[in-house]
């Protein structure tokens, strides 16, 4: 089977069998301890069912995982009777977890446990029993043989690592896309059910439900009047307060930066009633300007700091070529230091867009009438008020992040630009 | 054209350091005058107050018989070239070209034809005509210093200056640059004031040499003069002792070579 012509040296032939453990084995090793950790997930999850068959059954996995684990590190050379042992335990997994499903997986993560239960041990029946790892695990194995071994190591466990992390991407993604899918799901299902399986029936009843409903386009109006206001009122403000912070040497200056980011440091929550006791004494509760004036404010600081870094970029040379090309200060600002701004400005402006549009607890305290909610309130007075409306929540959801999404697409390029470079070098 | 005088200017910053001290220096109509010395002497600042970038803290700063001490740079008919060649990256050559035309103002405001006129114009005698839709970072080195020079020159500036314009250029462009600029001043014969720290570049390119050190003007004269006759010590250390050691060098080297 394995060719001795190749390998010519006998000096390190010790060396290299003590050495040698097959590829397979070594990516076992590593495998199950995640496997044992995956299966206290799926033991904490049954707990939370309450579902004392399975957290029976669950334990025994945890209890044959472990010895399975501790048994691969054993293994070696020469330890035949531990690669049998091996081999006749991952059966034993394979009969649990059959037994464990037997009544059917309910819902997506029971699929997702039973994966983990049973192809691990497959896995390990399938390696164990190679003839590459039988012949070193009973010991007959020449010193060339384990050289050969050795070299073929190499690309095997090169694969595995690629295997390896092609399944840590796929759980990364499923935990990202699974939480969409499932609005998706519910937001496309008749009813307002929350389970049930994915995409078993079809219906646009809750997106009609929800765009002939008044109070959402008023909603929506709202919510776009304060975002829009509040982009349009924090650029005027950042924008000439970021250059004057980075251009400009004056008194105060520094405190001025420090006290911006200061604020910056307290939680939302504490902010909460001295603005609405503002907001009461200026009687702007429920008007757009009074959210738009919050929001504003509240993302003054990071905008200001945001462009601030920018301008810093900015070469000094550049305002001075224009002041000698005959412009003013304000005109070197409009014609050279703004145009090659623009990314970050429309990072900064696509980031107080979508601070005011995602806000929930200010609008939730200022604005208390229905026709002045925005979008959130909006969202989440679906749940409380008229019953658990869950179909409609999630269309109006789907509906609202779209906006979201649109600008993101639109302002990809200039987010790249914008947070990665102030490359603006002659 | 124009000269320039200076007269008793003394730039002091706000934290009490003399950058320039009291120098008197007149600049001859269509003379070439670089100002040399070692960097911290105050050469740049002085450029810089005669284009009006630094406020002057004293004495007073003339252009033809006006006192320019407090006008903008842009109303000073200056043309300006800087070490970072500092061209808008926005725009494309022809607009970094014509932008300094296209902001005046009044009576010498330029009709469009004029402007387009003049684009190519300069473009053809910088050797840039190709390369007017482009942007400043798709050009090479060179080429982004002659869209410099070039924006600097198609005002027609009473005053031309340049500030250590050719020191991010490698030693053969440089070279290059160096015979285009004295070629470009012989040509359209315009006042200009060179600021550098390289001996050679102001022995080649100078009709007259100013030196300054630690903000004080310490000699100047045509470059061969000064060399001759050294004032000081100082002199005689920066920049004969300077030179010597390079021909001394080639001497070495070559004579080596014959050997």
């Amino acid at each position: 089977m394995i060719s001795t012509k190749t390998v010519a040296t006998e000096i390190h032939d010790d060396l290299a069998s003590r050495w040698y453990v097959p590829a397979e084995v070594e990516s076992l090793r590593k495998l199950y301890p995640i496997v044992v950790l995956i299966n206290f997930v799926s033991l904490g999850i049954f707990v939370l069912r309450n579902d004392s068959e399975s957290i029976f059954s669950s334990s025994m996995q945890i209890v044959v995982s472990i010895v399975i684990l501790f048994l691969l590190s054993k293994l070696d050379q020469g330890q035949r009777f531990i690669r049998d042992g091996v081999i006749a335990i991952s059966g034993l997994t394979i009969l649990l977890s059959v037994l464990q499903f037997s009544s059917g997986p309910q819902i997506i993560i029971d699929y997702w446990m039973m994966l983990w239960t049973t192809i691990p041990p497959l896995l390990v029946i399938y390696s164990v029993s190679k003839p590459i790892v039988t012949l070193w695990a009973s010991g007959n194995q020449t010193v060339r043989s384990a050289e050969l071994g050795l070299f073929r190591n190499r690309k095997v466990s090169r694969i595995h690592g690629m295997i390896f992390r092609h399944i840590a991407l796929l759980h990364a993604v499923g935990f990202v896309v699974l939480p969409i899918l499932w609005i998706i799901d519910v937001a496309v299902s008749p009813g307002n059910s929350l389970g049930g399986d994915f995409f078993d029936a079809m219906t646009l009843e809750h997106f009609n439900h929800i765009l002939s409903s008044e109070s959402f386009w008023i909603w929506t109006r709202n919510s776009i009047i304060v975002s829009v206001g509040t982009t349009l009122l924090g650029l005027a403000l950042a924008i000439p307060a970021g250059y004057a912070f980075s251009r400009f040497k004056f008194r105060g200056r520094d405190f001025a930066m420090f006290s911006f980011l200061l604020v910056q440091m307290f939680p939302g929550v504490i902010i909460l009633v001295p603005y609405f006791l503002v907001m009461k004494a200026l009687g702007l509760l429920n008007t757009s300007i009074g959210l738009i004036l919050a929001y504003s404010v509240t993302a003054l600081p990071l905008c200001v700091w945001m462009l601030k870094g920018f301008f810093d970029t900015v070469p000094k040379e550049l305002e001075e070529a224009a002041l000698v090309d005959g412009c003013n200060q304000n005109q070197v600002f409009w014609r050279i230091i703004l145009p090659l701004s623009l990314p970050a400005v429309a990072v900064t402006a696509l980031f107080s867009f979508l601070a005011a549009w995602n806000e929930f607890l200010l609008a939730l305290t200022f604005n208390t009438s229905e026709e002045m909610y925005t979008l959130p309130v909006g969202l989440a007075s679906l749940i409380s008020s008229t019953g658990q409306a869950w179909g409609d929540f999630a269309a109006a959801s789907l509906l609202v992040s779209l906006p979201v999404v649109v600008l993101f697409i639109a302002f990809q390029r200039f987010l790249i630009e914008g947070l990665s470079a102030g490359g603006v070098k002659g | 054209m124009v000269n320039v005088s200076f007269r008793q200017v003394t730039k002091q910053y706000e934290n009490g350091f003399t950058a320039v001290n009291e120098l008197n220096l007149e600049i001859k109509d269509g003379e070439f005058l670089v100002l040399l010395g070692p960097s911290g002497c105050g050469k740049s600042t002085t450029l810089r107050m005669l284009a009006g970038l630094e406020d002057v803290t004293g004495g007073e700063i003339s252009i033809g018989d006006a006192k320019v001490n407090d006008l903008p740079p842009g109303a000073r008919g200056i043309g300006m070239v800087f070490q970072s060649y500092a061209l808008y990256p926005h725009m494309s050559v022809e607009d970094n070209l014509s932008f300094g035309l296209k902001m005046m103002k009044g009576e010498n405001r330029k009709s469009d034809e004029e402007i387009s006129n003049l684009i190519v114009e300069t473009a053809a005698m910088l050797g840039l005509s190709e390369e007017l839709q482009k942007k400043p970072k798709q050009l090479s080195g060179g080429q982004r210093q002659r869209v410099a020079l070039g924006r600097a020159l198609i005002k027609r500036p009473r005053v031309l200056l340049m500030d250590e314009p050719l020191s991010n250029l490698d030693a053969e462009l440089r070279q290059q640059m160096r015979t285009e600029i004295r070629r470009l001043h012989d040509d359209l014969g315009m006042t200009t004031v060179y600021v550098t720290h390289d001996q050679i570049e102001a022995m080649t390119l100078a009709d007259r040499i100013a030196i300054l050190n630690e903000g004080e003007l310490q000699q100047h004269g045509p470059p061969m003069e000064v060399y001759r006759n050294p004032q000081n010590q100082f002199i005689e250390g920066f920049l004969c002792a300077h030179l010597n050691e390079i021909v001394d060098t080639a001497n070495t080297l070559f004579g080596g070579e014959e050997e």
